[in-house]
């Protein structure tokens, strides 16, 4: 395992939900073991006490019942009443017996004996385990009594089966099993929802972002609440802080163009007027310098632009815009620019309008430029992306110059006015916005340029 | 034709001057935007050459105060900022036309020329009245092919005259035109021009319109065809 295998957690224990879940669900089962030991400990506890008041008062009986009989033996003057000492290993016995003589026994006991050690001396009252007959798990009583008349000691034994008791414990044990099993799994089910229910707000968060991400948002929109609140308002303000250093840098950017644009355009000139040697190498490093401020700028911007999420342009707008820009410029040629909108009309491109501007405003001049009567632009949704079609009725390009177009500063005519940047920078930006750029033969006869850009939908 | 040029940077503003002086215009100039937009309300100008960024007052303002008062002469632009979306703005608040710096003169002349032929009306860079051809690109006038040689006052006239094909065309709207605003304006001497011009071309196309003022006509007979 690499290092950076060690840094990324599991996907479960990177769940907050599973994290909480599974560290209550482990207190949960620890409180409910403990507690159901507890209870099956009282039970058991509840359960043998009764058995032992139940051998304690069956003593009182046999105790009662005894009295001195012929020859010094014990006898009973009245039966125990319980049949279960008359049945052969039934489980309950009783026997009296003392020092040196042969013990009285319950008819039960058959033709066994308990074991009375008599080296010992108990206190009044003496409970203890034994294993009786046939194995059975027995527990007894035993009392020493001095009978009326009688000048030794006695010691009555009575014992019980403890089966039964065990019986009842494990049944006992059992549905409490269930019941906390049961009552487990409802807690931790409940919690599960409370969970999921109170990290929610996370939830919504997520999806905030992933909306900023892909650009339908600018922002953390909604309530959310207060222990997250600093959280979303943090997140705004980086956003609005990135926003403003890239849109102040873009300022910079522009404001060194406008400063470097009017020298140019004095100097070139006043070159071009003169003639000689200096005159001609102002005017060729003039042009230089025009050319790396317009590619450098355009870069800075696009790259600038790209970096802030969040930002989305809707297609029709700008067109309609851009169209309108035309046909002022084209207003003598008495061209026709139209729009198609295929699918929906609120399509929007990922990316900042004046990218998009940029764009289109390079294309359609191109095409206003060379057109006969029409440009026609559509628009449509294509897997999820924009598609861009402008079309025009000019001269067109040949297949196998279309490539020359995008190179930088080439014009394919030179009479006609334009930098001969327009779509080579047209090319650079749609590439920089993660787009791209196509030329195909027109259906109305001049060219067709296919822009294909990230949707924001 | 008389053109304002609003240009705060005087090498700029020197050059523009003389480049559209040369080819035949007669040209005002105003450094910042309240002179601009002052001149360009109260004199008469066939086209305006205009900086947007200015101090004072910026160029688009001055172009939205404009088409607010109804000016409506053809306003080329002048913008460092080529962003499409500058040039939308510049073109919504009701220029006609931009130019971006840096840009070579001949083609700021080739957009001015157009832009004051397509608010007369006119399809083509040459003008032609009957024999009479006046070349707004190269500033030459021919009749029948061969080149009549005008001063540069008498050049201005014509190409004005021209320009308004058919129409009645005052004496002081011809001064306020090819004259600049300094010039201490003399109605009389348009007389003089005319009488010039009219003994330069071979065929008079040059109507005078008594009262009113002059209208260039294609001459009747065989070679009005």
């Amino acid at each position: 395992m690499t290092a950076e295998d060690k840094s990324l957690p599991s996907r479960r224990a990177r769940s907050l939900a599973n994290r909480v879940i599974l560290s209550a669900g482990a207190w949960l089962a620890l409180g409910l073991i403990a507690g159901g030991l507890m209870l099956s400990y009282l039970f058991r506890d509840a359960v043998e006490r009764s058995f032992d008041a139940r051998l304690d008062m069956l003593m009182d009986n046999l105790i009662g019942a005894a009295n001195e009989g012929s020859e010094g033996m014990v006898s009973l003057y009245r039966s125990m009443m319980d049949p279960r000492f008359d049945r052969p290993y039934s489980g309950w016995y009783w026997q009296i017996g003392a020092k040196g003589e042969a013990p009285f026994r319950s008819r039960s006991l058959w033709d066994q004996e308990l074991p009375s050690d008599f080296s010992k001396n108990f206190p009044r009252e003496h409970y203890f385990h034994l294993e009786g007959p046939e194995g059975q798990h027995l527990r007894a009583i035993t009392r020493d009594v001095r009978l009326p008349g009688v000048d030794h000691v006695h010691r009555f034994i009575i014992a019980g089966d403890t089966s039964e008791v065990e019986n009842d414990i494990a049944a006992f044990n059992t549905r409490l099993v269930w019941w906390l099993l049961s009552l487990g799994i409802l807690l931790l089910a409940t919690m599960a929802i409370q969970v999921r229910f109170g990290l929610r707000p996370l939830k919504r968060i997520g999806v905030a972002l992933a909306a900023i991400r892909n650009g339908a948002s600018s922002r953390l929109e909604g309530d959310f609440p207060q222990e997250i609140m600093p959280l979303v308002t943090e997140t705004n303000a980086l956003l609005d802080h990135n926003a403003a250093v890239v849109e102040r840098a873009q300022k910079h950017v522009g404001n060194l163009a406008h400063a470097l644009k009017t020298p140019l355009t004095v100097v070139a000139n006043e070159a071009a007027a003169g003639d000689g040697p200096l005159a001609e190498v102002v005017r060729r490093q003039a042009d230089v310098m025009r050319r790396h401020i317009d590619h450098h700028l355009v870069r800075a911007r696009a790259a600038g632009r790209g970096s802030v999420i969040g930002s989305r342009a809707e297609v029709l707008p700008a067109v309609r815009d851009l169209m309108r820009a035309m046909e002022r410029i084209y207003a003598d040629r008495h061209l026709s620019f139209e729009v198609v909108v295929d699918g929906s009309a609120a399509l929007a491109f990922k990316g900042d309008r004046q990218d998009l501007d940029e764009i289109l405003g390079n294309v359609l001049d191109n095409a206003g430029k060379w057109a006969a009567r029409r440009v026609v632009v559509t628009i449509a949704a294509a897997d999820g992306r924009v598609a861009i079609t402008i079309d025009d009725d000019g001269p067109g390009i040949p297949a196998k110059d279309r490539d020359m177009v995008f190179a930088r500063g080439e014009r394919m005519d030179e009479s006609v006015p334009g930098s001969g940047l327009g779509l080579g920078i047209v090319r650079d930006l749609t590439a920089l916005c993660g787009g791209s750029v196509a030329l195909d033969t027109s259906p109305l006869g001049g060219l067709r340029v296919k822009i294909n850009l990230p949707s924001a939908s | 034709m008389r053109i304002l040029v609003v240009e705060d940077e005087p090498d700029l503003r020197r050059q523009l001057k003389a480049a559209l002086t040369d080819i035949g215009y007669v040209v005002d100039e105003a450094a910042d935007g309240e002179e601009g937009q002052y001149l360009g309300e109260n004199e008469a100008y066939d086209a305006i050459v205009l900086d947007i960024g200015l101090p004072v007052m910026d160029g688009i303002s001055v172009l939205e105060r404009w088409r607010k008062a109804d000016l409506k002469t053809p306003v080329l632009i002048l913008t460092a900022r080529d962003r499409w979306s500058d040039k939308v703005s510049g073109l919504d608040a009701g220029a006609d036309d931009y130019l971006v710096k840096p840009f070579r003169m001949e083609e700021l002349l080739a957009r001015v020329r157009a832009l004051i032929r397509r608010a007369a009306g006119l399809p083509s860079a040459e003008l032609a009245c009957g024999p009479v051809v006046l070349n707004t690109r190269s500033g030459k006038v021919t009749v029948d092919g061969a080149p009549i040689r005008l001063t540069a006052q008498e050049y201005r006239l014509l190409a004005y005259l021209m320009h308004h094909p058919d129409k009645v065309v005052s004496r002081s709207e011809l001064t306020e035109h090819i004259y600049d605003q300094d010039f201490d304006r003399d109605s009389n001497t348009i007389e003089v021009f005319v009488n010039r011009i009219r003994k330069k071309l071979p065929v008079d196309i040059i109507k005078t319109v008594r009262g009113l003022g002059y209208r260039v006509e294609a001459p009747a007979g065989p070679d009005a065809a």
